[in-house]
Order: structure tokens, then C-alpha cells, then sequence
């Protein structure tokens, strides 16, 4: 826990140096007052002191004996899981733009269910159909809300 | 007389048909959204944003404030049955609620809790009635200066209620405002922080980054730990008897005080009311040793606090334009994305919008006391719904919802990534709210700041010439500072207070 604050702060304090390196590069002041860097520069600036200042207060906290048992990244049997559903919606948002959205979706519904620990095909099969086509008609048609139907058009 | 007067030409148009049913689907649905464990008000009310797209603007607003007080109405149901907040602020509705269903009264818990939610939303309604003009009308007459200061002391009191992570919340809070500069400068129109890419003109999405922060980071959380849910109690009946009723009168009452005064602070989230109201409850008692063993004082006065708080903090974001929760600033992202923008000019500009949506908080309470209570069965049944589907359902809405708005896979991937982001941080106890306020309020800030200092020149000595900007920006600076310094003696609620 305590490392992965530190990590955690030291990225978010190298967050606040590039964005300080990148508002410099944007003007500070023009003649009618704030430019467009003036107001990232000082909150970069502000955010560069409150991150050194939790990384010296975390490195300084006692060791946590229980530290060595919270795991940040997931672990065990649910790490799967939770690996599924990340590598599923990627690929879900990739093929998107390729076959649209009624046939990504039909694929990532039933691969999801079936990552999750569902068996039965018949319920896998039509959940994924009305979790695509069939959410699909609804938010298209009644809705008016535009999805993707990727290069196929469909 | 003036307020009243646009009450009633907002109930006129409130009850019409459409807007009925925005209601009621609103009230539905957030009730869903609340008693699904795990899934918050921020993330349902965000994740169902799309289902408001064809909406005008007061239909989807309507809808929206539904799906959020019917969310913190829906948490009660899984506290007081299978002993598991469907959302934090039901926290303290387990302590007493659950034990109440395990003697056998989880009709009685329901019922008051159903009753007090129902009073406590609508007294803070009519409370917000008569503060929200007023105070509007105050507002009116801030300059940039005073606004600036303003969302600054917004900000800083969601830190300051940060207890011992408050370093943390500071730089989540700087880390959110970065963020949000990321796109066109609102003043000159010059690109920043954009690499080229196209998408990243008009700034990182709020939608996908609170559905990413909230939805996708807590179905990852929930898949990694497998959480299943059983029914443990059963329902006889959902009303509770004429000495229980005598018994929460009081409460009732103390809880509508409590939650109204703390929903008016920017910051203090739906769970400190909550605590406060059970704490004093339990301190005024005759036989404070009945808390947490069934009292259904401790159900009735911390369900009434929390629907009080959730229709008082909607006071600071129409009167003044400052989200006071990350679900208010999801509300408010809703506004913006309507066209319409949250604050003093609103009940100016859109009166007859504005009191419609009020308006539709007094119906809202109404039809979650007739819909609640004789439905509560079939609410139950939803926790029966596996996982995995319900894993599945969110992420379709979820894709729709980032990806819908503007008709970009970019906002997925957006979703993507902060749902990643949010997964770590809530395990690292990096406090994600002060950066989602940030987020929404960070273009106003820098834009009300920038025109300060063009006003004066350059000079910050402007502050100095406005009182109230100026005691708006020091009070909160010491408030925190003396915090910082004095974690362990200031430090809010603790749990062990309803212990």
C-alpha cells in the first residue's frame, strides 16, 4: 500500500512537471492580461509542492504490517475476471469502428458472460443478441441516439 | 410570494403527461440503480445520461434529479435486507435496519425509512424554495472575483472534509483541474495540452471520465472480489406499526434539520449527514443502549437525513452553480450537456425551466413513497440477477453513454483508461471526488479568475479591494491549513462514533 502511494505520488508528480514544461511553452501574459498558460502553469507549480510534500509524508509513515497482504493489482482468482473485462471492452472498442456496434457487441456480451461464469448457451445466446441488435433497435430507433456501424456500415 | 407564484406554474408544467413519466422513469430506475451493491449514484446517474439524449431539456433534467434521489432512496433496500449499503450513505441504515429485519421487522425498517425519506425530501424542498431565490439573487450581484472565490471555497471545503488523506485530496483536486484545462483556452481560443489530437479539442469528456471513475472502476473492484449476494430476511410487511411510527416522529424531524443545513455545504458528502443525524439521535436518546440492536429511531432519522441532504444540495449548484458531490456535478455535467448553465442567471434567464425541475422533486418524493413500498419485493428479487449479466448490462450502457454524447470512440477508450485510473486509486485511498469537482469546475474558475485579473490589469491586488472574494478565499485557506496541521483533533465523523 504504502509503495504504491509512493509510485502513485511520483507519477502524478510527473504529471505536474509536464504539464508545468508544457504551459511554459504557451504564453504566460499577453497585453490584455492571463494567457493561455498562466492558469496551468500555477496550478502545475502548486501541484509539483503537494506532490513532493505526500511523497516526504508517505516515505515517512511506519511500514504497515499488513502492507505486505493489500495487493494494488488484482490477484488471484478475480484477477481473470477483471482481466477479461478490460481486454473484452478494449477489443470491443476496436472492432467497433471496423464492424460497428451490433456485431462487436454480440461477440463481447457473449465472451463477457461466458469469462464471467455463465454456461448455459441458450441464455449466453440471447443475452448477446438482445444486448446488441436488440439494444441497438431501442437507442437508435426510440432514442435517437447515433451508434457506431463501423467501415461495413452495418 | 414571487417564488411561490413559480412553483405553481412549475407544478402546471411538471404534471403534464411527458413529464410525469420522466419522473417516474427517473424514480425507477435510480431505485435500481441504488439498490445494485456497489453501483453509486454518480456512476448510475452518469451511465443513464444516455437514455436522456431525445429528451428536451427540462424532460432530461427531470428524469436525471429522479435517477439520483431515487438512487439514494434505492440504497436502503439492500442496508436493511441482506445487511449491505447499496450506496455509502445507506451505511448507517444497515446498523439498526438489518438488525430490525433479522427480528423480523424489515417491513416496519422499510416503511419508516420510506416515510422519513419521503418528509425529509420534501420539507428540504420547500426549504430550498425559500433559500434558492434569495440566494440566487445574491449571487447576482458577484462579480468574477467574488465567483472565482467562490468555487475556490467550493473546492476547499470538499478537501477539507478529506480528514487525514487531505494532502491527497489537495493534489487530486490540482490533478482534476489540470485536467481540465486540457483542450481549446476558453478565453484567447488557443489549443493546449491537445499533442494534435483532434478529439482532445474540446477537452477530455466529463461523462466518460465519471463513468470511467466511478462505473468502470467499481465493476472491475466487484469482479476482482466476486461479490454475492443472499437474501437473508424475509418481508411480512411493509408498514411499521403505530408505536414505531410515534417513535420517529422526533427523529424524522432532527434528521430534516440535519441533512438540509449540512446539504447546504459544498463537500460534505451524503454519508456525514447520515452519521450526524444517527450520532445525535443516539445521544438524545432515553435508552441509547437499543441503537444498533433494532431502533427504529436510528433507521428513520438517517434515511430522513440522507434524502434531506440530496434535495438540499441541489440549493449551492441551482443558486449558485457549485456541485456539492460528485453525483450533483454529474447533474450539473447534465445542465451543461442541455445547454443550460447552473447558477445565479438560471432562474433569470430560464425560470419557467427551473421551477419545473423543483417542482418535480415535490412529485419525485411523492411517487418514491407509492412506488417504494408495496414494490420492495420485487426490488429484492433484482439481487438475485448474477453477475455476470449484470456486469454485462452496465458496460453496454456504459459504452453508449461515453461513446453516445459525441459520437466518439475516443471517449470509450477515455472510459477505459479512468476506469483503470479509478480501480487504483480507490485501492491506494486517493479520494476521487475532489477531482471530479475539479474537472467540472475548473473551466469557470480559470475563465472567472482571467477576467478578474484583465479587469485589474494584472493585478491581484483586486481581491483586496473585494471583501467578500477575499473572505471567501482566506477562511477556507486557514480552515485547511489548521487541518493539515491538526488532523487527529479536527478529524470528521468517525465510524467509531455510531459504534
Amino acid at each position: 500500500m504504502r509503495q504504491g502511494r509512493l509510485i502513485a505520488t511520483g507519477a502524478m508528480l510527473a504529471f505536474c512537471l509536464f504539464a508545468l514544461w508544457q504551459s511554459l511553452l504557451l504564453s504566460l501574459t499577453d497585453r490584455l492580461g492571463p494567457g493561455p498558460g498562466f492558469f496551468p502553469f500555477w496550478l502545475a507549480l502548486i501541484g509539483i509542492v503537494l506532490a513532493v510534500a505526500l511523497l516526504i509524508t508517505t516515505a515517512r509513515e511506519p511500514r504497515d504490517p499488513s502492507d505486505g497482504e493489500t495487493h494494488i493489482l488484482p490477484h488471484g482468482p478475480g484477477a481473470l475476471r477483471w482481466l477479461a473485462i478490460v481486454a473484452l471492452l478494449a477489443a470491443a472498442t476496436v472492432a467497433m469502428a471496423v464492424v460497428g456496434f451490433r456485431i462487436s457487441m454480440l461477440v463481447f456480451n457473449a465472451a463477457l458472460v461466458i469469462a464471467l461464469g455463465e454456461r448455459r448457451w441458450w441464455a449466453i445466446a440471447l443475452f448477446a443478441v438482445l444486448g446488441s441488435f436488440g439494444v441497438y433497435y431501442v437507442f437508435t430507433t426510440w432514442l435517437d441516439v447515433l451508434l457506431p456501424t463501423g467501415w461495413l456500415e452495418f | 410570494m414571487e417564488a411561490l407564484t413559480h412553483l405553481l406554474q412549475g407544478f402546471a408544467a411538471a404534471l403534464s403527461l411527458n413529464n410525469l413519466l420522466f419522473a417516474f422513469a427517473g424514480c425507477m430506475l435510480g431505485t435500481l440503480i441504488g439498490v445494485l451493491p456497489g453501483l453509486g449514484p454518480a456512476a448510475g446517474t452518469a451511465i443513464l445520461i444516455p437514455l436522456t439524449f431525445s429528451l428536451d431539456a427540462t424532460g432530461a433534467i427531470i428524469m436525471l434529479c429522479a435517477i439520483y434521489y431515487g438512487a439514494m432512496y434505492g440504497g436502503t433496500i439492500t442496508s436493511v435486507l441482506i445487511n449491505v449499503p447499496g450506496e455509502a450513505a445507506s451505511v448507517v441504515t444497515c446498523i439498526d435496519g438489518h438488525q430490525m429485519a433479522r427480528q423480523g421487522r424489515a417491513g416496519s425498517a422499510l416503511g419508516i425509512a420510506a416515510i422519513g425519506s419521503f418528509v425529509g425530501g420534501t420539507l428540504a424542498t420547500v426549504a430550498l424554495v425559500a433559500v434558492a431565490m434569495p440566494l440566487a439573487s445574491l449571487a447576482l450581484k458577484f462579480g468574477p472575483a467574488e465567483f472565482f472565490a467562490l468555487m475556490v471555497a467550493g473546492l476547499c471545503l470538499v478537501v477539507g472534509l478529506a480528514g487525514n488523506n487531505m494532502l491527497a485530496a489537495l493534489l487530486m483536486t490540482v490533478i482534476g483541474l489540470l485536467l481540465a484545462m486540457i483542450g481549446v483556452d476558453p478565453v484567447r481560443g488557443a489549443p493546449r495540452f491537445t499533442f494534435g489530437v483532434e478529439e482532445l479539442y474540446d477537452g477530455i469528456g466529463f461523462v466518460p471520465v465519471v463513468m470511467g471513475l466511478f462505473g468502470i472502476a467499481e465493476l472491475l473492484l466487484a469482479a476482482e472480489k466476486r461479490q454475492t449476494h443472499m437474501i437473508s430476511a424475509e418481508l411480512k410487511t411493509w408498514l411499521p406499526t403505530r408505536q414505531e411510527c410515534r417513535q420517529s416522529v422526533g427523529a424524522i424531524g432532527r434528521g430534516t434539520v440535519v441533512g438540509f443545513v449540512l446539504g447546504l455545504i459544498p463537500g460534505v458528502g451524503a454519508i456525514v449527514p447520515t452519521f450526524m443525524a444517527y450520532v445525535l439521535e443516539k445521544r438524545i436518546s432515553k435508552t441509547p443502549e437499543r441503537f444498533g440492536k433494532g431502533a427504529i429511531e436510528g433507521v428513520a432519522t438517517a434515511e430522513t437525513a440522507n434524502n434531506a441532504y440530496a434535495n438540499a444540495a441541489m440549493v449551492p449548484l441551482l443558486a449558485l452553480g457549485i456541485p456539492s458531490s460528485p453525483t450533483i456535478a454529474v447533474l450539473m455535467g447534465a445542465f451543461i450537456i442541455n445547454g443550460i448553465t447552473p447558477g445565479p442567471f438560471l432562474f433569470t434567464e430560464q425560470p419557467a425551466l427551473v421551477w419545473t425541475v423543483i417542482a418535480s422533486f415535490f412529485i419525485g418524493n411523492v411517487l418514491l413513497l407509492i412506488l417504494n413500498l408495496p414494490l420492495v419485493g420485487l426490488w429484492a428479487k433484482l439481487l438475485k440477477v448474477p453477475f455476470s449479466y449484470m456486469c454485462t448490462g452496465i458496460l453496454i450502457f456504459c459504452i453508449i453513454g461515453a461513446y453516445g454524447l459525441k459520437q466518439s470512440l475516443f471517449d470509450v477508450w477515455v472510459m477505459l483508461g479512468f476506469g483503470i485510473l479509478g480501480y487504483l486509486l480507490r485501492k491506494l485511498d486517493f479520494p476521487i471526488a475532489p477531482a471530479i469537482l475539479a474537472l467540472i469546475l475548473g473551466p469557470m474558475m480559470e475563465k472567472s479568475l482571467r477576467t478578474t485579473l484583465e479587469i485589474s490589469g494584472g493585478s491581484f491586488a483586486i481581491f483586496l479591494d473585494r471583501p467578500l472574494a477575499l473572505a471567501m478565499l482566506v477562511v477556507p485557506v486557514i480552515v485547511i491549513g489548521v487541518l493539515i496541521f491538526k488532523p487527529r483533533s479536527l478529524s470528521p465523523l468517525r465510524e467509531s462514533d455510531v459504534e
